[in-house]
């Protein structure tokens, strides 16, 4: 009895123990799906902490419109292929009002497109629970996260007043007006969830593999041009480049890198091997210093 | 915008199979006085692989606050701005970081008086704490305040990190004073190991390498002697206990029990009891999705087939029969007390153990515990901070055990019926039948609530679940209008 579990054995079984808690203790929880490598992670531990019922949750995508087209077609094929619920919801207000990605600065975009659907689309169904593939390595206020992330009335996070989480009982009782974020990759790096997607085999979308694309440089970051909406500045023209994302958004937001990992084993050394993080790729978080705590009392993930 | 460097196809498998010795989780506990983001931030830096956009900013935020001298370390970890602008850990913050033979799982939690609960809530998710102190101050009250609390949680590894050993002429003689009080600190709790080093956080020495400065230290230096530590999972502790988080059907004739094992292991074929219901059943089948196990030890997710369908759902332990859980109405525990609201003896409180939620009939409290002296001092208050000696009377009962004979279901969590705060974290000393609530309270009976207020509800899982959640609202309401009472369903 000396055999020994791995650290990635460690985070999954963790992780479905979240799942399974919070579909216990809440009344009706959604998986925010957005398409991403952790989302996919996520959405595979979902499936293992249920089977072999199928999860006991619908998918949420909040679909900003600026999403990759690579990106979409991949979660309507995983929906169908695990035969899954999913409630797509965009921001018609905004959209209507023409908040865009290039016009407007990554803050404003973010709250509009992002963060205020998120909460209409929370309330219109009366979820009371969301599960996130948020990481505690990814950013430096995310380190301070719990597992099961309060928000008062409004989805509001306060960093102050959260509810200590003591060994791993977690407590979902619920006050007046309070939803909960739930995070069952919490302890997950991103090292993690390349090495998990490897050893479990896991179809991700294939614009984490290099590829030739039609690419700009645009203040030092590499920009994929996945439609003709983004206005050109005189003098970009696309070029064609071999090129891959770490991260995956809207793309007018999302910078790649160049890159030659065709396949899932040249990926994963890569990643592996990468001396810079994944949000040195995503362009709303350099917008201000603690930009994500702000975002997050807001009712960002 | 640089291109990423690939590692040599021949080195994947390698790193790949880098997740085979588990994790080891660090709490480090003292004040910034004592130099703890710098200790931290200098393990961080010096043994682990660190993104170089994460060193850089690092690098240029330093040039602003140190002009330059050396790296402020500690902005790896302050990461709230409120805490940044005041230069003090508030909240616990969780950082992770590989070295060549294991993963390190950093639980940085604030060092001060008014922050003893994050503490507390931080070390109870740690298999070993470093703690901090000045070499010109030495062991203080904090230290003593400090191996209280991790005793308390269950840490039963300890260092003591000996800092600004530079500032205190690297002496030897000064070193060993501090490690002689240490020594008499830590006998005093249940430790497993307590080891004294001497560093300097600054200059990096002893932290992931060996100091020049000072020869006379013959010992490990504090990485060296983290990556010994046995990470906690290499031998199942305990008797086997899997708390049943819910039950899993595929619609058509499997009806399986899914939890983690929280201690031992099981194999297929053995008999398990549910201490609650009394009733036992062999295990079919340990099934997970892609395939069935023989065994399952301590940490893994699983889910339990049984021979007969015996009636179990959550809140029950499964056990071996010879060795089950104790079934549990009274219980004597320590108590951290985590919510800025006080204890009120006329609240409504839930127990929360490792999956079940219980009403509570009374909490008394006996006395609180004076961290500094280790005195209990008589008290029937419990605020913010404290840790308190508290009798507490559940409405029905629960499976537990002490925390002493098995951590992961000897602890519990006290919740505020109204809000749903955690108002208290807790462990258990001892857990006993008892009476329940005395003989005169009001007796909540399955007959009464199926007349009325669970009239609607059929026999399926979900409504039977739905059948215990009514029950438990219910008494706590007749408990908030002064009326004891006792759940017998």
């Amino acid at each position: 009895m000396t055999v020994q579990l791995s650290h990635l054995d460690m985070l999954e079984a963790e992780a479905i123990y979240i799942f399974r808690e919070a579909a216990a203790q809440f009344r009706k929880p959604v998986l925010m799906y957005s398409i991403g490598k952790d989302s996919t992670v996520l959405l595979h531990l979902a499936r293992k902490a249920f089977w072999p019922q199928k999860p006991p949750f619908p998918l949420l995508h909040i679909d900003t419109t600026w999403k990759f087209r690579d990106m979409i077609a991949f979660r309507d094929k995983t929906v169908r292929e695990f035969g899954l619920d999913l409630i797509v919801h965009t921001n018609e207000e905004g959209l209507k009002k023409g908040i865009n990605p290039y016009d407007y600065s990554p803050s404003v975009y973010t709250d509009v497109m992002k963060t205020q659907p998120l909460k209409q689309a929370l309330d219109k169904y009366g979820f009371d629970a969301a599960f996130g593939g948020a990481r505690r390595d990814e950013e430096s206020s995310r380190a301070k996260e719990r597992v099961f992330s309060f928000r008062s009335a409004g989805h509001r996070w306060d960093p102050r007043r959260q509810r200590p989480e003591m060994w791993n009982l977690l407590n979902g009782r619920l006050g007046t007006g309070e939803t909960v974020r739930v995070f069952p990759l919490s302890n997950w790096t991103e090292r993690d969830v390349w090495r998990y997607i490897a050893r479990e085999n896991l179809d991700v979308v294939p614009l984490y593999f290099a590829a030739r694309r039609p690419t700009i440089t645009r203040n030092g970051q590499l920009l994929v041009v996945d439609d003709d909406r983004l206005p050109l500045q005189p003098g970009e023209v696309p070029q064609m480049k071999s090129v891959r994302f770490r991260t995956l958004g809207c793309w007018p937001l999302t910078a790649a890198v160049p890159s030659t990992a065709a396949d899932l084993e040249s990926v994963v050394a890569e990643t592996l091997g990468a001396r810079t993080s994944e949000r040195q790729g995503r362009l709303i978080d350099h917008d201000q210093a603690g930009a994500m705590e702000r975002k997050k009392q807001e009712g960002y993930f | 915008m640089t291109a990423l460097t690939a590692i040599r196809r021949e080195d994947l498998a390698p790193a790949l199979n880098q997740d085979l010795n588990g994790i080891l989780h660090l709490l480090t506990c003292g004040s910034v006085d004592d130099g703890k983001s710098t200790l931290i931030g200098r393990l961080l830096w010096d043994a682990s692989d660190l993104y170089d956009d994460q060193r850089e900013t690092i690098n240029r935020s330093s040039n602003a606050a140190t002009g330059g001298a050396h790296p402020d370390f500690s902005l790896l970890l302050d990461g709230l701005v409120a805490e940044r602008e005041q230069g003090i850990t508030i909240d616990v913050a969780w950082r992770y970081f590989d070295t060549a033979t294991r993963r390190f799982v950093v639980i940085d939690s604030p060092g001060h008086e008014q922050y003893t609960r994050n503490m507390a809530s931080g070390a109870s998710h740690a298999d070993v704490a470093i703690m901090l102190v000045d070499a010109r101050h030495g062991v203080k009250r904090q230290t003593r305040r400090h191996a209280a609390i991790l005793d308390i949680v269950g840490v039963k590894r300890v260092i003591l990190a000996v800092n600004k050993m530079d500032l205190a002429d690297w002496s030897q003689d000064r070193f060993r004073a501090i490690e002689a009080d240490f020594r008499e600190l830590t006998l005093r709790f249940g430790f497993r190991e307590a080891i004294a080093i001497p560093v300097s956080a600054v200059g990096g020495d002893n932290v992931a390498r060996r100091s020049e400065h000072m020869p006379w230290y013959t010992g490990p230096h504090l990485l060296e002697h983290l990556e010994r530590i046995p990470p906690r999972d290499i031998t199942p502790r305990g008797p086997f206990r899997l708390p049943v988080q819910t039950v899993l059907r595929d619609g058509l004739d499997f009806r399986g029990l899914a939890g983690t094992v929280a201690s031992g292991y099981i194999s297929v074929g053995d008999r398990v009891t549910d201490a609650l219901s009394g009733q036992s059943a062999h295990v079919l089948r340990i099934a997970t999705m892609g395939r069935d196990l023989e065994l399952a030890k301590q940490g893994q997710a699983v889910t339990l087939q049984l021979d007969t369908d015996i009636d179990v759902a959550r809140g029950a332990i499964l056990s071996l029969a010879d060795h089950p859980p104790t079934v549990a109405t009274q219980i004597e525990a320590r108590i951290v007390w985590l919510w800025e609201t006080p204890f009120d003896p006329s609240a409504g409180y839930f127990l929360r153990t490792a999956t079940d939620l219980a009403p509570i009939s009374t909490i008394s409290i006996k006395s609180l515990l004076d961290l500094e002296t280790l005195i209990a001092e008589p008290s029937e208050k419990a605020s913010v901070n404290d840790i308190a000696i508290a009798s507490i009377t559940l409405g029905r009962s629960v499976a537990v055990d002490t925390f002493a004979d098995n951590q992961p279901t000897g602890a519990f969590l006290i919740v505020d019926a109204l809000t749903g705060a955690t108002v208290a974290g807790g462990v258990i000393a001892s857990a006993t039948a008892g009476n329940g609530a005395s003989a005169s309270a009001f007796k909540l009976t399955r007959e009464l609530l199926e007349r009325g207020l669970c009239r609607d509800l059929s026999d399926s899982d979900e409504d039977r679940r739905e059948f215990q959640r009514r029950a438990s609202e219910a008494a706590l309401l007749l408990h908030a209008a002064g009326i004891p009472v006792k759940i017998e369903l």
